[in-house]
């Protein structure tokens, strides 16, 4: 990567801050968001107490999300995180990949990049909206945790502190996931001729991919390891807190950088 | 005199097709200078090149001594790419003061720049609104009022006056002529006469091919021009021009136009072309010292 200016990469990224909070789309984006998360907030995440002694909740998490084993989740005083961190490792990529399926096409077809070109070069302009997109997710991913823990602490204050800090682990975690899916949908924007378009292709990639891995990978056991080409590969383990920190924050890191690398190569020789 | 631009045997292909072959130029520090050429003769690629919007499929291109798109070339090159459009999501100001930012200019400075430049397009009043509220012509004086931001050296407009009414095109003119003692204007239209008014150098595009003219020529080779147009067809205009002692060759370019070669003398020649004109009774439109920029262009016969 080549010609990337700290100041222009943090105006870049603080612009797709503005794109969201301050522009009509953006804010009814937003307003979706905060009316999905009301309700997760008001239900589940309320009656975490209840429902994670439940003895219906490991069937229900099962059926849900597989064969995940939350039995560590189920020992966490904090049940409001717990039940929290299983709704956000699995909804916040798939929302993900929907926020940032226009970082970079839209303004390609409108032409504006090429007003933007003549200003910032184009690794900055794609790993500056990358960073805009991740930064976006982390406002929201901050907010809705720190909702959960005034719910933890309004049901026992005690447990503030220890929410509190037990939060910080699963906000990093969870940006870390997040991660490889933004650089999915920076890499789908470089050749897809429309946002709805690298929304689609995402979509085909998960679903088609993982069919003909498991297709490939029942004939040749060896396939398996494509596996790991897939942002989210481990989020089953990570829902039972049982993947080790290679696979946690390793593979996502990894798929990150190889996915951005990528797309900034094709960026930077396409035309505009 | 300052080499900005060196072009050196730039090719460009697009599939099996060539938009661009084996171009090779140079463009100086100061006047503006044109680029025409009919359509898909290959202009627009030739300025998405030297915007750095495309990479050549060969040659070489030098822009300031930099490739062009790179970082050392911000703020020193501006464009109005042609039908690029402005996000319609933000306010103009907003846009534009993100472009100032991005420039290097200081919140004060880019606030101060984004009221000037609108001002220098005419559209002050629309630095609040969206572009989706804007006319068509508005929206481009506004693209081009992006290209203004800073002092930029190099400032390129593609089809700056297409779709703008006569007054505006004419005051995108004049704003060209005014700051062309600031940065080098490299203009493509086409509209040979605006190009004509504004540019000394003329760099012509057909078919990929590039042949450089200069604008209102009035000699070559040692042989003198004068372009007559006259406000009606008259009888033998072209023998009786020819009858005149200075005059070695007359024909009509186009309709009620005459290009006249002739010979210095003792006195002055286009003097005593009008003195005939009127013995003759002819009224003249136009007298152009030297060529026409289309015959130039157009015409084989020049």
């Amino acid at each position: 990567m080549t010609q990337l200016h700290p100041k222009r990469l943090a105006q870049i990224a603080q612009f797709e801050l503005v794109r969201l909070f301050l522009t009509k789309r953006g804010l009814l984006a937003v307003a979706a968001f905060a009316i999905c998360w009301l309700l997760i907030l008001r239900y589940p995440i309320a009656q975490s107490v209840s429902l994670i002694s439940s003895p219906d909740f490991a069937d229900f998490a099962r059926q849900m999300f597989g064969a995940i084993g939350i039995s560590k989740l189920l020992d966490w005083p904090e049940s409001e995180l717990a039940v929290y961190w299983l709704i956000a490792l699995f909804s916040f990529p798939g929302f993900c990949l929907f926020l940032c399926s226009d970082q970079t096409v839209g303004d390609k077809q409108r032409g504006t990049l090429r007003f933007l070109s003549l200003r910032a070069t184009r690794s900055e302009i794609i790993i500056g909206r990358f960073l805009g997109q991740l930064l976006i997710l982390t406002v929201l991913l901050f907010v809705t945790l720190m909702a959960t823990v005034s719910m933890l602490a309004y049901r026992e204050p005690s447990l503030f502190v220890s929410g509190l800090s037990r939060s910080v682990v699963l906000l990093l975690h969870l940006v870390i996931t997040v991660m490889p899916f933004i650089a999915l949908m920076s890499f789908l924007n470089t050749f897809a001729r429309s946002a709805r378009l690298s929304f689609v292709l995402a979509i085909l990639f998960f679903a088609a991919g993982n069919i003909i891995i498991g297709l490939l990978s029942w004939q040749w056991p060896i396939f398996e390891v494509l596996n790991y080409l897939f942002p989210g590969y481990q989020i089953d383990l990570m829902a039972g807190q049982r993947a080790g920190l290679m696979l946690g924050v390793g593979l996502p890191l990894l798929q990150t950088a190889v996915l951005l690398v990528v797309a900034e190569r094709i960026f930077a020789r396409s035309s505009l | 005199m300052t080499v900005l631009i060196r072009g050196e045997g730039l090719s460009k292909n697009y599939g099996s097709k060539r938009a661009l072959d084996n171009v090779s130029f140079e463009i100086s520090k100061g006047a503006p200078v044109a680029l025409v050429g009919p359509n898909g003769a290959g202009k627009t690629t030739l300025f998405s090149l030297l915007c750095g919007y495309i990479l050549p499929s060969a040659g070489s291109l030098s822009v300031m001594g930099h490739k062009p798109g790179s970082a050392a070339l911000f703020g020193k090159l501006t464009a109005l790419p042609q039908d690029a459009q402005l996000d319609p999501r933000f306010s103009i100001a907003h846009q534009l003061n993100f472009y100032g930012q991005l420039q290097g200019l200081s919140n004060a400075v880019r606030n101060k720049e984004t009221a000037r430049v609108l001002e220098l397009v005419g559209l002050a009043e629309v630095a609040k609104q969206r572009p989706d509220d804007l006319s068509h012509g508005m929206r481009k004086r506004v693209t081009i009022a992006q290209a203004l931001i800073g002092t930029p050296e190099i400032v390129m407009l593609d089809e700056a006056t297409a779709g703008l009414d006569p007054i505006h095109a004419r005051e995108v003119r004049e704003l060209v002529s005014t700051l062309s003692n600031e940065a080098t204007f490299i203009l493509s239209s086409h509209d040979l006469t605006e190009l004509e008014r504004l540019c000394s150098q003329v760099l012509h595009l057909d078919q990929g091919v590039l042949s450089e003219h200069q604008a209102r020529s009035t000699s070559q080779d040692n042989k003198h021009y004068i372009t007559l147009q006259l406000s009606q067809l008259y009888d033998g205009v072209e023998t009786k021009l020819s009858s005149l002692p200075e005059v070695n060759h007359v024909y009509m370019s186009q309709s009620k136009e005459y290009v006249i070669e002739f010979e210095k003398g003792a006195d002055p020649f286009d003097i005593n072309l009008l003195h005939f004109c009127y013995q003759q009774g002819w009224h003249y439109r136009q007298l152009v010292n030297g060529h026409t920029l289309e015959n130039q262009i157009f015409n084989k016969e020049s």
